[in-house]
């Protein structure tokens, strides 16, 4: 497999490939036999199995054609998770929040992508950060423009979280592609957020007999969180070679920020689901749900993470 | 200290897929397929008026602010959107042709292309008919929506007005919906069924007075009786002078 790949690919991005790749080719082999031998139902699996065969590749070849494909994926995944959130909450029907918020993920996009108009380096920092307040400044503008109050104060509430949240905290892990080691942050950020959900899954299956929210999310249990937490404390070390400029302190918060983070991410698209009385946020994904129900880990995970390196090792 | 809970309406068909979704009806709003919309409405306009030179006559009947149904004869793909031409374009999203569920909305590339681009209602008229005729009763209860139907059910391939289906009958009878009736003329010369692409032949679109059956006691004789009415003004209609 290795050496199918490119020459000039990134080393990091060549390592996750074939990991990654053998994991997935090995999974549809457990599938196969399990489906073959032992005669188990595995329908459902493997629906939820092809909807990672496509997410994969297309993750990785997004990677590889590098820095503006990834900010423009980053840029897709948030309009199309917003648009989710608004269809869910029904502000969908109010196209001057929807369409404000859409111009805001959008400025966020060109702002990541710009280089800074004083340091002359790639990516405006200063205005991707500073977003939030022009973006918000807008919505407020809206009720004004439009001589209207009822019911306004809800609209400008969920725009604001819908900015916030699926834009402007998970534009940060587009972000991070300006970093010097992006291609180990992203891909460490991606595997590791998926394989604590998997852990946090599969420890609650194994050892799972306290529910850890009940009003949240009535099927996590505390001992399936904790095994997750674990697990990711552990990771950074295995997977050291995704930042290798990184010591002890760096290792153990990353561990914890996905541990933690991760779960959060989950739990906070649980409790917003739960209000809005709907099972999922979409069904982009055949097997998985909506786009946010896959990325809900990684958007909580994503800034935590970028603002911890950019505090030790600066981008 | 007690709050008022928020009042959260989420989209009818959120857990619906693409696929799913653009067979519903009525659909939900969605920003960029009302944009897209938008942009090839201006389009066909501009193809029609340049191409075809496409002349309509009588726009100013349309009871255009009020629900009311369009009935025309049907002889190739130029008929809809050139119906469509006739009403402004600030109703443009409500005004919905009928057509056939088994060929406009066959596959999931036609089903987006005729909902975003012509807004099409998919009618089922091999089986369930009635049930889309009930989607499309309750689509003319609320105020503003236009219906755009070719009672004939299929494209003619003379200039002869064919039989109306019973369909519109049982749609309007016992109700006071304004029908219109509409005949274009030049449609079979310009895009003959079979045909890959339009000719530059011009268009004319003849728009009659509306008329409502509401006073008329619903049943079978009825339903034929508007079936007859309509077709019989859509073809002399087309009688008139060019």
């Amino acid at each position: 497999m290795n050496q199918l790949l490119p020459m000039d690919m990134d080393p990091i991005l060549r390592t996750y490939i074939v990991f990654i790749g053998s994991l997935l080719a090995f999974g549809g082999l457990v599938l196969t036999v399990l489906g073959s031998i032992i005669k188990r139902n595995v329908a459902s699996i493997w629906k939820t199995y092809w909807g990672w065969l496509i997410m994969i590749p297309t993750l990785f070849i997004t990677l590889w054609f590098g820095r503006e494909a990834i900010i423009i994926g980053i840029w897709l995944l948030s309009m199309f998770g917003f648009k989710e959130f608004a269809r869910a909450t029904g502000l969908y029907r109010d196209w001057w929040y929807t369409g404000a918020v859409y111009m805001g993920i959008t400025g966020l996009t060109v702002v990541t992508i710009l280089p800074d108009p004083r340091h002359g380096v790639d990516g405006w920092y200063g205005m991707f950060m500073a977003m939030p307040v022009y973006v918000i400044g807008l919505l407020l503008t809206i009720p004004i423009i439009r001589n209207k109050s009822e019911g306004q104060l809800q609209r400008v509430s969920l725009a604001i979280v819908g900015f916030i949240y699926m834009g402007w905290m998970f534009g940060h892990l587009g972000y991070l592609v300006n970093a010097e080691h992006f291609y180990g942050y992203v891909l460490y950020l991606v595997f590791a957020v998926e394989l604590n959900d998997i852990s946090a899954f599969t420890f609650g299956k194994l050892f799972g007999k306290t529910k850890l929210r009940s009003e949240v999310s009535p099927n996590k249990t505390l001992e399936g969180s904790l095994g997750a937490v674990a697990v990711s404390m552990v990771l950074p070390w295995l997977m050291h070679f995704s930042f290798p400029h990184f010591g002890t302190a760096d290792l153990l918060l990353t561990g914890a920020i996905v541990g933690v983070g991760g779960q959060m991410g989950d739990l906070t698209i649980s409790f917003i689901k739960r209000d809005l009385g709907v099972k999922d946020m979409g069904a982009a994904i055949p097997g998985h749900g909506g786009i946010l129900d896959r990325i809900d880990s990684l958007i909580f995970v994503a800034p935590l993470f970028f603002h911890m390196i950019r505090w030790f090792h600066d981008l | 200290m007690s709050m008022n809970e928020w009042d959260y309406e989420p989209a009818a068909d959120l857990e619906l897929s693409l696929r799913e979704r653009l067979r519903e009806f009525p659909r939900e709003p969605h920003l960029w397929m009302y944009a897209l919309r938008v942009l090839a409405a201006l389009l066909q306009r501009a193809w029609l008026k340049l191409y075809h030179r496409l002349e309509i006559c009588g726009a100013e009947r349309l009871p255009v602010g009020q629900s009311f149904v369009i009935v025309a004869n049907h002889q190739s793909h130029l008929d809809a959107p050139s119906l469509a031409a006739a009403i402004p374009m600030k109703w443009l999203h409500r005004a919905f042709p009928a057509a056939a569920a088994d060929y406009f909305f066959k596959s999931t590339p036609k089903s987006a292309f005729y909902s975003v681009v012509f807004n099409a209602l998919p009618f089922e008229r091999k089986s369930k008919g009635a049930q889309s005729l009930a989607v499309c009763r309750e689509l003319l209860q609320n105020k503003g929506n236009i219906l755009i139907i070719f009672p004939e059910g299929t494209r003619g391939t003379s200039d002869e007005v064919d039989r109306f289906r019973s369909g519109i009958g049982r749609l309007v009878e016992g109700t006071d919906v304004p029908v219109v009736p509409c005949n274009l003329q030049g449609a079979a010369q310009a895009f003959p069924k079979g045909a890959a692409l339009p000719r530059p032949r011009k268009l004319v679109l003849h728009i009659g007075e509306p008329k409502s059956y509401g006073n008329m006691s619903p049943g079978w004789d009825t339903v034929e009786y508007i079936a007859n009415d309509l077709r019989k003004i859509v073809a002399a209609l087309g009688k008139a002078k060019v």
